[in-house]
């Protein structure tokens, strides 16, 4: 939205300025609003699972910034003409299970007549104002952990396609579905300085956001990282979503990687994720305690990934 | 036998999927594929490769033509069937374990240095070496009979390394010989060899 000029006010502690993931405004002393809207075109076939998903999707950005969503609305677009309603319903009904699973309300909605199915919500959630964690506050050393393995873009594409495996079309449809509520919760007895999800830009296009504008660059191992083992035989074979091509172009520029890193290896890292895990920059000296803890509440795959250098400012180097 | 698709305005992986389907129907010798977007080039390109074709790209105004011949050669018009007079037969040899049989795992290992450097008195006729599950530890930085599998690559014997596997032992970035490959790869070439030995 560049050149347009949005007015804001003093209450506004997140806004459109520093886009982070969710926008947040103080409504007293103690308590600030979260507001985040997501939704998007049906990703696995089975609709109750794909209500689940854009659910756990939306939500996911009030985790994020270390808050606790409470009420959503629906947002249905549905091609009535083509569909039977009964899809629509199993679609509703995934989402509101994920909602009551996260202790939310669903307080309204609105849907839409449209050729193509889209679902998702909008979300509210409350946070200290205190409290924010924003993406752009890492501190040198800090290290950072990821929560969900990477590859849901890749498998995505190998499921439109029809050569995805039973097996990780079960697997990568729980991952998507499972809430970052749970790592959000145990991330706030922790000295965290720093928290985004992956999503739509790939792992390196959220680490690159993390650190442009800062004094800090990241170090990141690339054997450290959990993938889905799929996704690297799924990339082997061309089954690369655009999005990944389109993170690679942008953030090329902010990039090292060391030669011995497999290509296959550096598209999942662009890889666009659905409901990714939380990125969470952590004191080095609790980091080991955090993913233990993390795994003990069942992100089995969380690990530190890499940690957060002074040199090269604003660059991510990856070995 | 040349087949074209046009794969103009479409997607990922539609463009990949339309070409496996032409591979796959119509047996061509060359397939020309033209895409009018970055990704679906490098996408289609990719997946050519990972079926052995020869793959070569040009850039026409907006759009890419991308052109790949089996066999690394364009073949004559002419419907080439089976194998052209005096071909070799193909061998493809897949490597299961990092030791070879079972009983007392020091024997297997040697055992599996004697087995590889004798492979070369297969002659020509060895096209592929595969390496499956514990197979892939035989391919790593430190691995005894690395120099041997390097030394049957030099010959132009094609190695092939499960991707799957690598990354299930974590060894990905310590595979010194070959080429990462996956599951389709594999089926594929047990598809066109004409005698697949399991080890």
């Amino acid at each position: 939205m560049c050149g347009m000029t949005f007015p804001t006010n003093e209450n506004v502690l997140v806004g459109l300025d520093r886009a982070d993931d969710a926008g947040v405004y103080r409504v007293t002393d103690d308590i600030a609003l979260i507001q985040t809207v997501d939704f998007f075109t049906p990703i696995v076939d089975d609709p109750y699972w794909f209500g689940q998903i854009a659910a756990a999707n939306a939500l996911s950005d009030v985790y994020a910034m270390g808050g606790v969503p409470k009420t959503a609305m629906n947002l249905v677009a549905f091609p009535l003409k083509d569909m039977d309603i009964s899809i629509l319903r199993q679609i509703i009904q995934g989402g509101l299970d994920k909602m009551t699973e996260a202790g939310v309300v669903l307080v309204g909605g609105h849907s839409v007549e449209d050729k193509e199915l889209k679902y998702g919500l909008s979300v509210t959630g409350f946070i200290h104002p205190d409290r924010i964690l924003t993406k752009k506050n890492l501190r040198a050393g800090d290290r950072l952990i990821l929560t969900k393995p990477l590859g849901t873009g890749i498998v995505n594409t190998a499921i439109k396609g029809g050569l995805a495996s039973d097996d990780i079309i079960e697997r990568v449809t729980h991952l998507m579905a499972t809430l970052n509520r749970k790592a959000a919760e145990v991330m706030s007895h922790y000295p965290v300085h720093a928290c985004t999800d992956i999503t739509g830009f790939g792992l390196l296009g959220h680490m690159a956001e993390m650190v442009s504008d800062t004094p800090f660059g990241i170090r990141l191992t690339s054997k450290a990282i959990p993938i889905l083992p799929e996704a690297i035989e799924y990339a082997g074979m061309g089954l690369v979503p655009a999005g990944a091509y389109k993170n690679r172009e942008f953030r090329e520029c902010m990039v090292d990687f060391v030669p011995s890193v497999d290509r296959l290896v550096q598209d999942i890292l662009f890889d666009p994720q659905t409901s990714g895990g939380l990125l969470i920059g952590v004191d080095p000296d609790r980091a080991e305690d955090l993913v233990t803890e993390l795994k003990d509440q069942g992100a089995e795959d969380a690990a530190v990934i890499g940690e957060v250098t002074t040199e090269p400012r604003e660059r991510i180097v990856v070995d | 036998m040349m087949k074209e698709i046009d794969c103009r305005g479409l997607a990922c992986p539609a463009p990949v999927l339309q070409t496996k389907e032409a591979l796959e129907r119509g047996h061509p010798s060359v397939i020309k594929v033209v895409v009018d977007n970055e990704a679906s080039k490098q996408n289609v390109a990719r997946f050519m490769t990972s079926q052995n074709l020869e793959v070569s790209i040009q850039e026409v105004g907006s759009e890419f033509h991308i052109i790949g011949t089996v066999g690394g050669r364009p073949a004559p018009e002419s419907i080439v069937d089976e194998k052209p007079e005096g071909a070799h037969r193909k061998i493809m040899v897949m490597v299961t374990n990092n030791c070879m049989g079972h009983g007392d795992d020091e024997l297997g290992k040697k055992l599996m240095v004697s087995f590889l450097k004798t492979l070369k008195e297969m002659g020509e006729e060895l096209w592929r070496l595969v390496f499956v599950n514990n197979g892939v530890k035989l391919t790593i930085q430190g691995s005894n009979v690395l120099p041997i599998i390097q030394e049957h690559e030099k010959a132009g014997i094609h190695i092939l390394v499960c991707g799957t596997c690598l990354t299930h032992f974590n060894l990905l970035d310590q595979k010194k010989v070959g080429e990462t490959t996956n599951m389709l790869d594999i089926v594929t070439a047990m598809q066109l060899a004409d005698k697949v030995i399991t080890i």
